[in-house]
């Protein structure tokens, strides 16, 4: 009984801009907007930089990028659970996608996609706390937040395996 | 708890007093509001990432001269926003190169300036430099540099790192340090790459991976701790993904995770001691047999008189209250209760 076992790992892609890192979310759609194609393509260079053609053999056939968020940075990469240290090795020697500076923070490993999406609806839950706790806005302010937090939410729930 | 304690920061050295008849030293230096911004910026990614307790290092070239150096640190703790559950810490980096190899300062009349710090380090860079840090300084004392941070990006690192003087070093309680900039081929602090003690570029990548294995192989995994000495904001890393980088070298798992928490824990701990006599820090427990008269007394127990030397500024942890130098509360409660239950 031969199950294939997966590592999902939850990261948050923080831009840094002119040397020092953005850690508000910014809503304004910036210049720098990557998506989850860029993202393979730059963590296949590093994995070819850092570990050779030996390290992406081991690591590219089951290395995908599940779900990616413009708006809070989350990205949820799937890879195989022998493996996964080069490739979380590999994202966190990562320093620019397409040009632009990034920071990887790797948030949550697991090995079911159930508690992927249970921390990256944990984790949009506390960037959109800090967002407001920033904005300073009076109680009773209805953002839109709350409508993003569904949204991404019933994407994130959508994932399959 | 994850510890970051390489947090390099430079000064560069402020307006000279140019009025001829002042002999006095600069005793403080002023920081301007640009400076402290970015401190504060940096400080914000590293509690984002999950670092709790941070420790900013001055770098000292060869010697420490006890009249023109001076301490900066000070004032820029005083001068951070306190962030609570979060512990700022001051060390000092001395680079050893040969000129240091007579002597650098380390002595007993300038114990009252290295007080200052919590932690002391030592970078050498000779032979001669490495064996004197394994075995002299890392003896318990006044003066004991706990932490030797090798040179790991250099193209060949200038001594055989030798079983038995790593061995002696680690049962006298000092720790090998890993910088984790090396690895990300990021810009190191300025002041080890004017000194030759470290090296930027793509070779310092390959350099670090080669050294820093050797490093771990031949400590054996224990005694390593690992830091930042990262100098550009880019190149932070969140401490699970340090500890994933550093397994990579051959460390098991759980030892990669133990230098990033329990190692640094145990080390600023046993830095503390530097402050006690040859790093003795129990209290002797004085007990009265239970008939006698002096059993009737509930004075706090005569202790090791222990020099309180935590600045006001920084908050203490929880892990510290054993060595004050008052017992606390509780302490008191304690002893008073055990007192009366040996009466009764």
């Amino acid at each position: 009984m031969v199950r294939f076992k997966n590592r999902w790992i939850l990261v948050e892609f923080i831009p840094i801009t002119q040397g020092t890192a953005q850690l508000g979310k910014s809503t304004v759609g910036s210049a720098n907007s990557i998506d989850g194609k860029a993202i393979w393509s730059a963590l296949k260079q590093s994995v070819l930089n850092n570990f050779g053609d030996t390290g992406w053999g081991a690591v590219g056939l089951s290395l995908t990028v599940k779900y990616f968020s413009p708006t809070t940075n989350i990205c949820i990469i799937r890879v195989a659970r022998d493996q996964h240290n080069i490739a979380w090795g590999a994202l966190t020697l990562l320093t620019s996608i397409d040009g632009t500076r990034y920071l990887p923070n790797v948030v949550h490993v697991s090995g079911t996609i159930r508690h992927a999406q249970l921390a990256a609806i944990a984790h949009n839950r506390e960037v959109i706390a800090r967002y407001r706790a920033l904005a300073e806005n009076p109680a009773a302010y209805q953002d839109s937040y709350n409508t993003f937090l569904e949204s991404t939410e019933r994407e994130i729930e959508a994932l399959q395996d | 708890m994850f510890f970051d304690l390489n947090i390099p920061i430079k000064k560069s050295p402020a307006r000279l007093n140019t009025s001829k008849k002042s002999k006095l030293p600069e005793t403080t230096t002023t920081w301007t509001t640009a400076e402290i911004a970015d401190i504060e910026r940096r400080v914000d990614v590293l509690v984002h990432l999950g670092y709790t307790v941070l420790a900013f290092s001055q770098t000292v070239n060869k010697k420490i001269d006890p009249k023109t150096h001076v301490n900066f640190l000070d004032n820029l703790i005083s001068q951070l926003r306190t962030r609570s559950g979060i512990v700022y810490l001051k060390r000092l980096n001395i680079i050893l190169d040969q000129d240091s190899e007579k002597g650098f300062g380390l002595v007993n009349a300038s114990v009252s300036l290295f007080n200052a710090y919590d932690l002391i380090a030592l970078v050498p860079t000779t032979h001669n430099t490495f064996s004197s840090a394994c075995l002299t300084h890392s003896l318990p004392s006044q003066l004991t540099a706990h932490i030797i941070s090798l040179p790991l990006t250099l193209p060949r690192l200038p001594y055989h790192m030798k079983h038995t003087l790593i061995r002696t070093a680690i049962k006298n309680g000092a720790v090998f340090e890993i910088n984790y900039v090396g690895a990300l081929g990021g810009e190191n602090d300025s002041m080890l790459v004017e000194a030759d003690a470290a090296e930027n570029g793509p070779n310092a990548k390959r350099n670090w991976w080669a050294s820093s294995r050797e490093l771990v192989r031949v400590t054996k995994g224990r005694s390593i701790v690992v830091s930042g000495g990262i100098v550009n904001e880019a190149d932070l890393r969140a401490p699970r993904d340090v500890a994933n980088l550093i397994s990579m070298l051959g460390l098991a798992q759980d030892a990669a995770h133990d230098a990033s928490s329990k190692t640094p824990k145990s080390l600023i701990i046993r830095a503390k001691t530097r402050q006690t006599h040859r790093a003795v820090l129990s209290e002797p427990a004085v007990v009265f047999p239970a008939n006698s008269d002096l059993a009737e007394s509930s004075n706090p127990i005569e202790k090791l008189d222990m020099e309180d030397v935590v600045t006001a500024d920084s908050p203490q942890p929880q892990k510290r209250q054993r060595e004050d130098s008052g017992p606390s509360k509780k302490k008191k409660r304690k002893q008073n209760r055990e007192d009366t239950q040996l009466v009764a």
